[in-house]
């Protein structure tokens, strides 16, 4: 069985709603960084489910290469966290002011 | 240009002329740098070779009844051409072999002044260069490539009078020498583009025909003339723009020597004799001219009157006599002005080179100091001297004679007698401080002792004579030239009878010529000469009156004033500051205000990162909204 | 337009000459010094030779465009890479050549950062070889843009006296003039509607309206006018000049500054005659200002360096003059100018450059009577200052003389203003000299070595050339005419 593309495409809604408000309200750069990765994860969704609609193979492809993305993506995000908090002793984004 | 050459092999002599000393220069200045024998040797040899081209011309065009013309393209652009090659008529065979032969003359003189010099080869290498310059100069058939060497001899000039670059009054006055005639070049380069633009060419030939009065109006060719002459002015040191001349002393004597006979400044009058009959189209501008050559004559004679240097007084002696030329081209007298040009070119020399031989002795260019020292022990030049003095100041049978009283005549035939006045007081005045110097140094005043002259320049060395021998030549040449008055006239005018130019006064004139002379020379003997006598001159009495004469009447000081004042401090000084705090510092705050305001911006740019995203995704999410509902 | 196809592609080879130093240079290790400066010498050396055989093998009864060489880049926006070489181009590749080949042995002392400096100046001369010789659009920009890059490293890195306010107001400026050539070109590449940056195609008649042409000859002018120095745009100029190391001068003013006006006079008014003949009385009036201000602004100069830079303002000035006149004979002083100026300038900055790196010091009032213990040195300072100031049977006479009859012709009071300026310039150039070099030596320079034959090699050449073309300037205008005048006649 199928799963239809208007399924999809509202769990993809529903992730990307969530990764939106995860970034816009968790005062943690962690978490931040979470958000992100899951609105990536929704595009990928809403991708993987178009190529099956129409049969393309494109947009499988491009979810390939979003996760690649999402993984350097990740990795660099996560050292510069590190990096971040070593010198300030912590994660929460308004600190990053001086770091202009 | 080969082809007409090829016809008249003689004609080569011309191109050899003017051709060797440029080799002389480039081969001094590249190769024998450090070998100043070879390098003197050199340059005399091109020199010697110049001369006898020169000569040979001379003798084989004596008598010629028109002028030769040969010349070749040297550059085209456009709508204009400048030819070069060489003209051969009466002026430029008597003016080159004038200046071949002062200059020969000098640098065999010079070997034994600059002996020992440290820059022995530069010095031969720019003698070299001036020569060069001063021959293809009196040789130009058309006024451009005249101008090209007119400039050429000013920068040669200007290496010479700055030859002691070491002194700093020398540099300076190489410096000021080439300015105060630049700024007569200049008008002079003006002059030339206002004929050139409506002629096309500037040949000597079209700009002397007759009828160049009819090819533009007469306004336009006063103005040509009149900014022509400014060339004039500048090189030949007149009125305004005289006070280059007595600083430019500051050069090795034989050079001032050169510069003041046959060179530099006749360049200026051999200019004006040059295109004679096209400045004669203008009278307006002819006016113009009298009028300068007289105030450069009577202003250069009052300084003279109490300068204490003797080369001073032989370069203020240089504008008068200089003036007297103009005086007499632009009273008309063609054939008086070119020969006075050339009497004085050798007595001046003379002179000079006498002063030389006393300044080389006796290390001091005080007429004073030098009478003291015992200066009237130099029997050879101090006769010379004397030869020399009598004929600048135009005392019977020398040269200067002959050619003072053909302009005098001249003048006599003016409608105003102002003229002639002032001439027979400039030749009272020329009388009285040339032997006023005369008389100083034969007589000094009682009671001084005479020492010995100073040991160490063993004046009666090789390198005496080296210098002895040319002033007696010159001495020699100054005796007879006088007598050749007529055959030179009549050469000039290409063989027709003399009678058309005023050449002969009448014996009232030649009376008032002589009686003026004789009596400045009575006054100075009065003065300066019989025993017992005060050694002040009348002028010196009145201090006001020396000192403006000294001072130069003020002329140095008001140029000094302009150049610091107006030039430095008005011009200079608000462009520079234009250019620092308008234009540069314009630039600078508006970046500086870029920088500011991206500062301004960058604040925006501060932290708050959530509330960014907040704003960008309910931004899209409406924009969303509004597109799909 | 007469174009000759060359059967070998001489001046891809003479490019090449540059491109393969640069790769030779970059591939040796930086430690031998020697060995860099011996290739840099023998691949500047090599485009002397070509662009000396280039220049003398033009054929003067030809004219037109010659060694042409045409192939297709990016066919889909009609981006050619087209060399050719005319007139007005073979004198320009000339000066460079010369220039180059110089300026490679004026710096032969460097010790700092040797690899990475010839390699910059290597950069820096491809650029300029490429503008000269090529005849699109694209390609002009982008080797204009080739040859400004290099600059900023060259003057940040191994200048002196503010070097990084002079590199970043050098491409500051420089930037701001090319962002006004860019959207010139592209906007006469598309109204043209051939859609081809082929400068020759373009210049078709009919291609632009006048009003079109208006409009990108004067961002064009003011473009590429900031780097030839046209006043009020040349305050960059002096202190780039005074920042920048002396090899680097030599190259900036004695070529850099010419693209600026070739650039007007290939782009310009090539493309735009109707712009150019419309906008000459703007350009007469700023060039006039330029001469008679350059020379009173370096008057009053303290700095050597500051000197020759303002000269310069004044002496391209007399380029700018020249274009104005929209005449055959202003066109050949023009770029007879150019060439002059070039070498002139190389010759001062060569001349200060070895001064100032025995004395360590550019303030005038420090120096003086350096002609005892340097007589070489000095000489050839002199003689750069004398063809400043235009002494005949030296290069720049002649350049200045044709202008000052074509500009009389056209404009009679700027033509007399630039004629008195000539005072003023003797002036200010004597002084230079006469505190310098003459006057009583002093103490603290007494010890100082003069020039040695091997350093004095760049300057015999300059002085030589300079003398030549003094000496027979219907070498230069013979060439010069065959492209000015076809040019000049072809105006509507």
């Amino acid at each position: 069985m199928t799963v239809s593309f208007d399924h999809a495409l509202v769990l993809a809604g529903a992730l990307f709603i969530m990764g939106i408000f995860c970034v816009v309200v968790r005062r943690n750069l962690i978490m931040m960084l979470l958000g992100l990765e899951i609105m990536l994860n929704a595009a990928s969704i809403a991708l993987v489910g178009a190529a099956l609609k129409w049969h393309h193979v494109e947009g499988q492809a491009i979810a390939l290469f979003i996760m690649a993305v999402a993984a350097t993506e990740v990795s660099i995000g996560l050292a510069m966290i590190v990096g971040f908090y070593r010198r300030t002793d912590t994660v929460d984004p308004n600190a990053l002011e001086e770091f202009k | 240009m080969l082809g007409t050459l090829n016809q008249q092999p003689i004609l080569y002599a011309a191109v050899l002329a003017s051709v060797v000393p440029l080799i002389a220069f480039l081969l001094i200045m590249v190769v024998t740098r450090r070998r100043p024998r070879v390098s003197a040797g050199l340059s005399i040899v091109a020199i010697t070779i110049a001369f006898a081209c020169s000569v040979l011309l001379l003798v084989r065009y004596w008598g010629l009844a028109a002028l030769l013309q040969v010349t070749g393209t040297w550059v085209t652009t456009g709508q204009f051409t400048v030819s070069i090659g060489f003209i051969l008529d009466p002026l430029s065979l008597l003016m080159v072999t004038v200046v071949s032969g002062i200059s020969l003359l000098v640098q065999v003189y010079s070997l034994g002044y600059m002996a020992g010099d440290p820059g022995f080869s530069r010095y031969y290498a720019y003698m070299s260069l001036f020569a060069w310059a001063m021959i293809s100069l009196v040789l130009s058939p058309n006024l451009l490539q005249l101008y090209v060497f007119w400039e050429l001899v000013g920068v040669s000039s200007y290496l010479l009078i700055g030859f002691w670059y070491e002194k700093f009054s020398a540099s300076e006055a190489g410096k000021k020498a080439f300015v105060m005639t630049r700024l007569g070049d200049v008008a002079f380069l003006l002059g030339l583009l206002t004929l050139l633009i409506p002629l096309g060419n500037l040949d000597v030939l079209m700009l002397n025909s007759p009828d160049i009065g009819s090819t533009m109006p007469a306004g336009m060719l006063t103005l040509s003339a009149l900014l022509i002459f400014g060339g004039v002015v500048g090189k030949s040191a007149q009125f305004p723009l005289l006070t280059w001349l007595p600083d430019a002393m500051e050069g090795p004597t034989p050079v001032s020597a050169l510069l003041h006979s046959a060179t530099m400044v006749a360049a200026g009058v051999f200019l004006f004799a040059r295109i004679f009959p096209f400045f004669s189209q203008s009278p307006a501008a002819m006016t113009v001219f009298l009028a300068i050559g007289t105030i450069s004559m009577l202003l250069a004679a009052t300084m003279a009157m109490v300068a204490r240097d003797i080369k001073q007084v032989w370069a203020y002696s240089t504008i008068s006599q200089l003036g007297f030329m103009i005086m007499g081209l632009a009273a008309g007298g063609y054939v008086a002005g070119v020969f006075h040009l050339i009497t004085h070119a050798g007595f001046k020399a003379l002179l000079f080179l006498c002063a030389g031989v006393f300044i080389h002795v006796y290390d001091s260019n005080d007429m004073f100091e030098i009478g003291r020292q015992g200066g009237r022990r130099l029997k050879i030049p101090m006769a010379c001297m004397i030869v020399g003095a009598a004929a600048l100041s135009g005392l019977p049978p020398l040269s200067g004679f002959f050619s003072k009283e053909a302009i005098i005549g001249v003048l006599a035939t003016q409608d105003n007698r102002l003229w002639l006045g002032a001439a027979l007081v400039g030749v009272v005045l020329t009388a009285y401080y040339t032997f006023r110097l005369i008389f100083i140094m034969l007589f000094p005043s009682a009671g001084a002792p005479s020492p010995p002259p100073t040991s160490g320049h063993g004046h009666h060395g090789r390198d005496y004579w080296t210098m002895a021998t040319p002033l007696l030549i010159l001495a020699a040449v100054t005796l007879v030239l006088g007598f050749a008055q007529t055959p030179l006239t009549q050469f000039l005018l290409f063989g027709v009878d003399a009678g058309g130019d005023h050449g002969h006064g009448e014996r009232g004139l030649l009376i008032a010529a002589i009686a003026g002379a004789v009596g400045g020379v009575l006054l100075a003997w009065f003065e300066f000469g019989r025993k017992g006598s005060p050694q002040i001159g009348f002028v010196e009495r009145i201090p006001a009156l020396a000192t403006l004469f000294s001072e130069r009447w003020y002329l140095d000081r008001i140029y000094r004033w302009l150049l610091d004042r107006v030039v430095y401090g008005v011009f200079s000084r608000l462009a520079t500051w234009n250019d620092e705090r308008i234009i540069n510092d314009g630039v600078d705050a508006f970046s500086d205000r870029l920088v500011g305001s991206g500062r301004i911006l960058a604040t925006l740019h501060r932290g708050m990162i959530q509330y960014k995203l907040l704003v960008m995704f309910s931004v899209v999410a409406l924009l969303g909204l509004y597109f799909f509902f | 337009m007469i174009i000759h196809y060359a059967p070998f592609p001489i001046l891809t080879t003479l490019l090449m000459c540059c491109v393969g130093g640069l790769v030779m240079i970059l591939c040796i290790p930086g430690e031998r010094k020697d060995l860099i400066r011996m290739v840099s010498a023998i691949a500047s050396g090599l485009t002397m030779v070509l662009s000396t055989w280039l220049f003398f093998a033009y054929d003067k009864t030809q004219g037109g465009f010659q060694f042409a060489e045409k192939f297709d880049w990016v066919p889909s926006m009609g981006i050619t890479y087209f060399n050719a070489v005319d007139g007005f181009s073979v004198p320009m590749l000339l000066l460079t050549g010369i220039v180059f080949f110089t300026a490679v042995l004026t710096s032969w002392e460097l010790e700092h950062r040797v690899k990475e400096f010839f390699a910059m100046v290597f950069l820096l001369v491809t650029g300029v070889f490429g503008l000269f010789m090529s005849m699109d659009l694209f390609f002009i920009f982008v080797w204009f843009d080739v040859s400004l890059f290099p600059m900023y490293l060259l003057i940040a890195v191994w200048g002196s006296t503010r070097k990084e306010y002079g590199a970043m107001k050098l491409t500051l400026y420089l930037l701001a003039g090319s962002a006004l050539i860019l959207p010139a070109i592209i906007y006469l590449v598309t109204v043209s509607g051939l859609g081809t940056f082929d400068v020759i195609a373009l210049m078709t008649e009919g291609s632009f309206t006048p009003s079109q042409q208006r409009f990108a000859f004067l961002l064009l002018y003011i473009g590429f006018g900031i780097l030839a120095g046209v006043w009020p745009f040349h305050t960059w100029s002096p202190v780039g000049h005074v920042a920048a190391p002396t090899s680097v001068s030599m190259i900036h003013a004695g070529v850099l500054m010419k693209i600026g006006a070739f650039g007007i006079l290939r782009v310009g008014m090539f493309l735009c005659p109707e712009g150019w003949q419309y906008w000459a009385h703007l350009m007469a009036v700023l060039a006039v200002t330029g001469i008679v201000y350059g020379v009173f602004v370096g008057l009053s100069q303290t700095d050597l360096k500051y000197v020759i830079g303002y000269s310069s303002v004044s002496h391209m000035g007399i380029v700018g003059l020249g274009l104005a006149t929209v005449t055959v004979d202003g066109l050949n002083g023009a770029v007879f100018q150019m060439f002059a100026h070039g070498l002139m300038t190389a010759l001062f900055f060569s001349a200060v450059g070895y001064i100032y790196d025995r004395t360590h010091t550019k303030e005038i009032a420090d120096l003086g009577g350096l002609s005892k213990t340097m007589p070489m040195a000095t000489g050839y300072f002199v003689f750069a200052a004398l063809t400043g100031i235009g002494v005949p049977c030296l290069a720049s006479f002649w350049a200045e003389l044709t202008v000052f009859i074509a500009s009389f012709q056209k404009y009679p009071l700027y033509g007399t203003l630039a004629v008195g300026a000539l005072v003023v310039s003797a002036l200010f150039m004597l002084r230079v000299v006469q505190q310098t070099c003459f006057g009583p030596g002093k103490e603290r320079w007494a010890n100082l070595s003069d020039i040695s034959p091997g350093l004095g090699i760049p300057r015999i050449i300059l002085v030589s050339v300079i003398v030549l073309f003094g000496l027979f300037p219907s070498l230069m205008f013979d060439v010069i005419q065959t492209a000015s005048i076809p040019l000049i006649h072809g105006l509507p």
